[in-house]
């Protein structure tokens, strides 16, 4: 009779201790949510006005004021936009049996003996500024 | 427990006391097993059983989301157009301020906009409750709180605002300080703007619509124009990819904007948009069939109807064939190619094309055509030259996008949509066709020759219209010169529109304010810019394949008619 009256009283106490640790620890666990929820709010609000000074900044004029004062873009042209079909045929390889650079990164013998494939000019970016 | 056998006999009294006890102890023993079994149950129940209404794993609270007040306004590309800041406002509660009169002066130190009567005045009423300044900056809270003022408090509040300034005032439009959309999407859209949290996709480019406001501007300063309308539609699916209005606002700085600066040319302010009309007349004169790309008209004398005198601008005053006509914009020639239709004809083609009723953009602003009531013949003959019919510039443009994308017209938008509308056919598919070939060759050899963009095919109308002035007469002073043009004229792509609004004729043009002087050469700037943008790829116009395509049998200028006609 006492023997199981402690052990009773004993399993109601851990029982009870552990529900009190349970409580505490789901409480702690709903208080840091609702912090992370409001740093997730402060964040996405942050975020939100961060976004809008991103665009403020990048208006297309902004942007072209200051392309103009420190770049040397200019409105690219028609005749710089071009297609694969517009290139000149490529030199045909002789030997083609490894298809030009060797394995080892060095120009076979037969296409460097070559004549140097004439250089094109450098492009020349002015400063045009438009009108 | 030895006891036990020697049972305790009890008489009377006590014997009555004990049953009694024992009674109500076997009472309060079953109350308390009852109570414990319910209990028990109970957490039988919640622990094994379970509760199927209980959501098994935790989930997010909704409040968590971010209010955004209003929802974001974006271009086709997310770009953001208008969005809705949390600032703080000031209020007061009068009771509380001590001093009206010190308080007031010294808040006119930190926010000098604020008048120091006024506020007094506010402090010492009687109400409990007084907006002192709406959206206040972060410093200036700061400023007001180191005043230390009693009976002043804040309250955030949403403040719309517009990063791109200017840029789209007469799309978007702008709210009232209580968060109500007053103009542009802003007001068609205030419903789901003010419900929603997702932002509201415009159809609008805002690269595109950087440049041609830039262009249009450049134009209206160099002709000391008044003001000028600028649009780029997609003439596959109606989508509007820019609409300038000029001149324009700051739809951050409300209550300041000059009321002109409101007027959206674009969409509200309806004009006679004079030779760009040319296109539907001679598309409807194609389509019915009453003239052909080899008949001719003769453009000899001037039409004389009524106290009326309509002549050509660039005279030939000789027999024109169709793409003479159109190339050299003879009024004369177009007259006649609109009586040969018939005043019925006109009016149930222009019906088609939706130049009778407001254009379907989501905006507040549409304006309502002034069409002739009752259409006599003599509207037939003005309107062939687009006089008489006053339409918004929308309304061109989608008939221009009609005409030339195949013949399908598609109602105009400003939203971003993947599925763009089946539409309706308004011509055939050839007539669509000729009507590339004329727009192209008025580029090529005709009046729009400044329009022409290297690459990109352009083809297009000019317009010069006298405005209408005080009494039915037109002031010929004052014109409104536009250029309306679609590229690739090969597989069109994009119809553009520029508008100038009594432009003044400059020494480089030789005092020409005409459509082919004032709006063409923005068209070529705006397009030439745009178009890689766009995606439209530049093909060499002198290809044989655009050649066929756009090829047109001309007589020999010097008259000489070719005995195919």
């Amino acid at each position: 009779m006492r023997r199981s009256t402690i052990l009773w009283f004993l399993i109601a106490t851990c029982l009870g201790v552990a529900l009190f640790l349970v409580k505490h620890e789901v409480q702690r666990r709903e208080e840091q949510l609702a912090a992370l929820h409001r740093q997730i709010l402060a964040s996405q609000e942050a975020i939100h006005v961060l976004e809008a000074e991103w665009s403020y900044l990048n208006r297309p004029d902004r942007i072209e004021a200051l392309v103009r004062r420190h770049l040397n873009l200019v409105p690219l042209e028609t005749k710089r936009i071009g297609s694969l079909e517009m290139l000149p045929m490529r030199l045909p390889v002789p030997d083609s049996g490894d298809g030009g650079t060797g394995a080892d990164g060095t120009v076979p013998p037969t296409l460097a003996a070559l004549p140097p494939l004439p250089v094109g000019r450098p492009l020349v970016l002015t400063r045009e500024v438009r009108r | 427990m030895k006891n036990r056998s020697e049972t305790v006999r009890l008489e009377g009294h006590a014997k009555q006391a004990i049953e009694t006890g024992r009674n109500r102890l076997i009472l309060a023993g079953c109350l308390v097993a009852l109570a414990f079994a319910t209990v028990g149950a109970r957490v039988i129940e919640l622990s094994a059983i379970g509760d199927s209404s209980e959501p098994g794993v935790a989930s997010v609270d909704p409040d968590a989301q971010l209010t955004v007040g209003r929802a974001d306004i974006v271009d086709r590309d997310g770009l953001l157009l208008a969005t809705s800041l949390r600032t703080p406002s000031l209020y007061a509660d009068p009771k509380e301020v001590l001093d009206a009169e010190e308080a007031a002066f010294r808040l006119s130190t930190v926010l000098p906009d604020i008048n120091p009567a006024e506020t007094a005045a506010k402090l010492s009423s009687d109400r409990r409750f007084v907006w002192l300044k709406r959206n206040l900056t972060p410093r200036e809270q700061q400023e007001v709180n180191s005043l230390g003022i009693p009976g002043l408090h804040f309250q955030d509040e949403w403040k719309r605002i517009y990063p791109q300034g200017p840029l789209t005032a007469h799309a978007v439009g702008f709210t009232d300080v209580d968060d109500h959309g007053i103009a542009g999407v802003e007001r068609s859209f205030d419903d789901v703007l003010r419900g929603g949290r997702d932002p509201l996709h415009l159809s609008i480019d805002l690269r595109v619509q950087h440049i041609v406001r830039e262009e249009l501007l450049h134009q209206i300063t160099t002709f000391s124009a008044i003001g000028g309308a600028g649009v780029v539609l997609d003439a596959n699916t109606g989508e509007t990819i820019a609409m300038v209005s000029l001149p324009d606002f700051d739809p951050n700085v409300p209550g300041q904007m000059d009321p002109d600066t409101l007027f959206n040319r674009a969409t509200l302010g309806v004009y006679e948009m004079g030779s760009t009309f040319k296109i539907f007349n001679t598309a409807m004169a194609l389509d019915a069939g009453t003239a052909t790309m080899r008949s001719g008209y003769d453009a000899t004398h001037p039409i004389r109807i009524a106290r009326f005198t309509i002549n050509d601008d660039h005279a030939k005053a000789r027999w024109l064939s169709v793409p003479e006509i159109f190339k050299y914009s003879s009024n004369i020639g177009s007259v006649k190619m609109a009586l040969d239709v018939g005043t019925e004809g006109q009016r149930a083609f222009m019906a088609k094309l939706g130049m009778l009723r407001e254009t379907a953009i989501e905006l507040p602003e549409r304006g309502r055509p002034m069409v002739p009531s009752p259409w006599r013949p003599i509207n037939t003959m003005t309107i062939a030259f687009g006089h008489g019919l006053a339409v918004s510039p929308m309304h061109l443009v989608g008939g221009v996008a009609a005409v030339v994308n195949g013949g399908i017209r598609r109602p105009v938008t400003l939203l971003a949509s993947d599925i763009p509308s089946p539409g309706q056919r308004i011509i055939s598919q050839k007539t669509s066709e000729n009507m590339r070939r004329l727009m192209r060759l008025v580029v090529e050899e005709g009046t729009g020759r400044k329009a022409d963009t290297p690459g990109y095919v352009v083809g297009g109308k000019t317009g010069t219209a006298e405005k209408a002035g005080g009494r039915g007469g037109y002031k010929h002073k004052s014109l409104m010169s536009s250029f309306v043009a679609a590229f690739p004229m090969q597989d069109p792509q994009y119809v553009v529109l520029i508008m100038v609004d009594e432009p003044k004729g400059t020494k480089e043009s030789y005092g020409y304010a005409t459509g082919g002087w004032v709006a063409a050469p923005a068209v070529s700037r705006i397009i030439a810019r745009s178009a890689p943008l766009l995606g439209v790829a530049p093909v060499d116009p002198e290809s044989p394949e655009i050649r066929r395509d756009l090829m047109i049998e001309q007589p020999a200028e010097g008259g000489k008619r070719l005995a195919s006609f």
